[in-house]
């Protein structure tokens, strides 16, 4: 063969199932991609299109076949040789049709049934946003051709789980999809992934409500790291940043475990990586916020995906949770929760931030009666 | 969504299976049982627009593995055209693609020049239109895959679908080969009679060592399969059909000895 002695570490950047529908072998992603982009044509993933009359001459130059040939198998190929109902009627595309054939359908025709019977019939709400959040990335092209993303890029999607802080949380693996490029810095996945520990307020702020958002933890506790395949990325950007996968690697030396390298996530893309696809990893930040994250998916960019750079990393999946109203109004999303608190009617008690200034300051911001006062942050603040 | 697999497991299979029946490979068969039985409509009915679009996803994740290996080749045919026929008649904008992972690609070439080379148009035609139209997803993995909690089945295959790997030993049997070196000789006895009686030596126009030969054929083909086999199938895949194919060839070595044999001793019967 042609290729000879390059064929052991080709076909190891060839993903695999290391388990069935669980999780594939490990692989280098930028070698993966230029295995792809070796093997296919340009024009395969290419965002224009080639005039059909081209593709036809080397079609027919190709097959050695005569023009008439090429005309013959496009009236036999023809998409409307799939058409069971006349062409100027359309079907009802909205309803199964009756006594369908098709097992499928007649599950389909089950759950129709079975809908219709329910006495409220309208969308879920979920849905509605779920789809909506899919429609703003599809197809958007970029303003500014500066910001088009190249042809041949990749896309890795990654299912950021959320960390089991809370009871309800525990039955539900509740997670966010992020896609990402290939070419971006994994800075840019942890600067996307959004986590309420990040916008935590430590201390108590009942004498000055005003000054509260300038303690947000992101902006005090900068250290994050991901851990990818034996290898801690920790995030070195700032000069406050600490190695904080130090801790966890120095536990496992005394332990027997094999080594664990340290890279910096700033200067690593994710063409650099080495990882399993369906494979658990980690993301750590705020200290002990841990997420699993998981790469569900890597593919070539193709040219109905969103080609605006600035769009990525992309959100396209979100897991809504319900969010706790202020005591007061039971309208806003709670920002404050107090304790020891004479005016409330339990303790803690959750104010949105307009009820909490009005209820416990007068009209100069004076304090009033004895309180502790936090900031809370909802957990469905992201929704 | 995943309830849907099972019963699109049954349609596809349903569809594939009447296409084999035909044993044809064109597409104009293909559309005609797709008409009747208006498989178009598998898209039909009230569903919320994403839900729409993960039904159609997976739609095609169920319809994509029929155009790969094991399946022999009409059933890929069949698959292909099935993928077209579910990729153009999709309901939701953009159109949702097929996926085709890594290690699959060069399997699908092989399958196109394999097309090529019988001069099946319609299927390169077919394969051609669906690149040119941009309906693949090149990705590293057949699905995307994600950690789940649910159990979830492997997808069976269809054992009438699959390409028996023993077909050439099944019918190089024993029984054929002892008969085929008794017609050999007979046929060579008549064409020395014929030849003494005209005085020119046609015998020439026979195949000397017929059955060695398709022998040594046989053999040559079972050792390249087995080695493809062993790079190119995980081994759990088809351990029943290798085994078969293994107690095939031992009973089928013996058989051929014993064939070598008897034509050995006719040789000095003449």
């Amino acid at each position: 063969m042609a290729e000879g002695g390059g064929v052991s570490t080709v076909s190891e950047n060839v993903p695999s199932y290391e388990h069935i529908d669980v999780n594939s072998t490990p692989f280098h992603i930028g070698t993966f991609r230029n295995l792809w982009l070796g093997m296919l044509h340009p024009e395969t993933y290419s965002y224009s299109q080639t005039s059909p009359e081209t593709e036809d001459l080397r079609f027919i130059s190709d097959m050695g076949i005569a023009p008439e040939t090429l005309a013959e198998l496009k009236s036999v190929c023809s998409t409307d040789s799939l058409r069971s109902h006349p062409e100027h009627e359309p079907p009802d595309t909205e309803a199964v049709p009756p006594e369908p054939q098709l097992a499928t359908l007649k599950l389909r025709k089950r759950r129709q049934d079975y809908k219709k019977s329910l006495i409220r019939d309208s969308m879920g709400r979920h849905d509605v946003y779920a789809n909506e959040m899919e429609l703003l990335a599809i197809g958007r092209r970029p303003e500014d051709s500066k910001d088009l993303i190249p042809e041949g890029e990749l896309i890795l999607s990654f299912n950021v789980v959320y960390p089991v802080l809370f009871e309800r949380f525990k039955h539900v693996r509740a997670y966010q999809t992020l896609h990402v490029l290939g070419s971006q810095k994994l800075t840019e996945l942890r600067d996307a992934i959004c986590c309420v520990s990040d916008l935590q307020v430590f201390g108590e702020f009942s004498n000055t409500p005003d000054t509260a958002p300038q303690f947000l933890s992101k902006d005090h506790y900068k250290s994050a790291f991901f851990f990818f395949e034996g290898t801690f990325f920790n995030d070195l950007r700032f000069s406050e940043c600490r190695d904080i996968s130090k801790t966890t690697r120095e536990w496992a030396k005394t332990h027997d475990f094999p080594d664990f390298k340290t890279a910096r996530m700033e200067d690593t893309t994710f063409y650099d990586l080495k990882v399993k696809v369906g494979y658990p990893y980690l993301y750590c930040h705020q200290g002990d916020c841990e997420h699993v994250i998981i790469l569900t998916d890597v593919r070539l960019m193709h040219r109905d995906d969103c080609l605006d750079r600035k769009f990525y990393p992309l959100l396209t999946h979100k897991h809504r949770v319900a969010t706790r109203k202020c005591c007061v109004c039971h309208l806003y999303i709670s920002r404050w929760i107090t304790t020891n608190d004479a005016l409330a009617p339990v303790d803690p008690c959750l104010y949105c931030d307009q009820c909490f200034r009005m209820f416990h300051y007068d009209d100069h911001g004076n304090k009033l009666g004895d309180f502790k006062a936090y900031v809370y942050i909802d957990p469905g603040a992201f929704n | 969504m995943e309830y849907f697999k099972r019963t699109l497991n049954t349609d596809c299979e349903n569809i594939l299976g009447r296409f084999q029946a035909t044993a044809s490979v064109r597409f104009e068969v293909f559309s005609a049982i797709w008409r009747e039985i208006n498989f178009s409509s598998i898209f039909y009915g009230p569903m919320e627009p994403n839900k729409c679009r993960v039904f159609t996803r997976l739609v095609l994740s169920v319809a994509a593995p029929y155009l790969l290996p094991p399946y022999a080749f009409q059933i890929r045919v069949g698959g292909l055209y099935l993928l077209y026929g579910l990729y153009s008649s999709q309901l939701t904008t953009p159109k949702e693609k097929v996926r085709l992972a890594l290690k699959d690609w060069d399997e699908l070439m092989r399958f196109q020049q394999d097309a090529v080379d019988a001069q099946h148009y319609d299927v390169v035609f077919i394969l051609r239109k669906l690149l040119h139209e941009r309906a693949f997803h090149f990705t590293a993995m057949p699905n995307p895959v994600k950690r789940r909690q649910v159990e979830r089945q492997g997808q069976q295959l269809c054992e009438t679908f699959i390409d028996r790997p023993s077909r050439a030993q099944e019918l190089i049997s024993t029984d054929m080969l002892e008969e085929l070196a008794n017609v050999h000789e007979h046929y060579e006895n008549l064409k020395r009679v014929i030849s003494a009686q005209t005085d020119q030596p046609i015998l020439s126009l026979v195949k000397q060592n017929l059955v060695p030969k398709l022998r040594g054929a046989v053999l040559t083909y079972y050792n390249w399969q087995r080695n493809q086999t062993v790079t190119f199938f995980p081994p759990q895949s088809s351990r029943r059909a290798q085994l078969l194919a293994l107690i095939k060839s031992k009973s089928y070595g013996q058989a051929v000895e014993h064939c070598a044999s008897l034509i050995f001793k006719n040789k000095f019967n003449v």
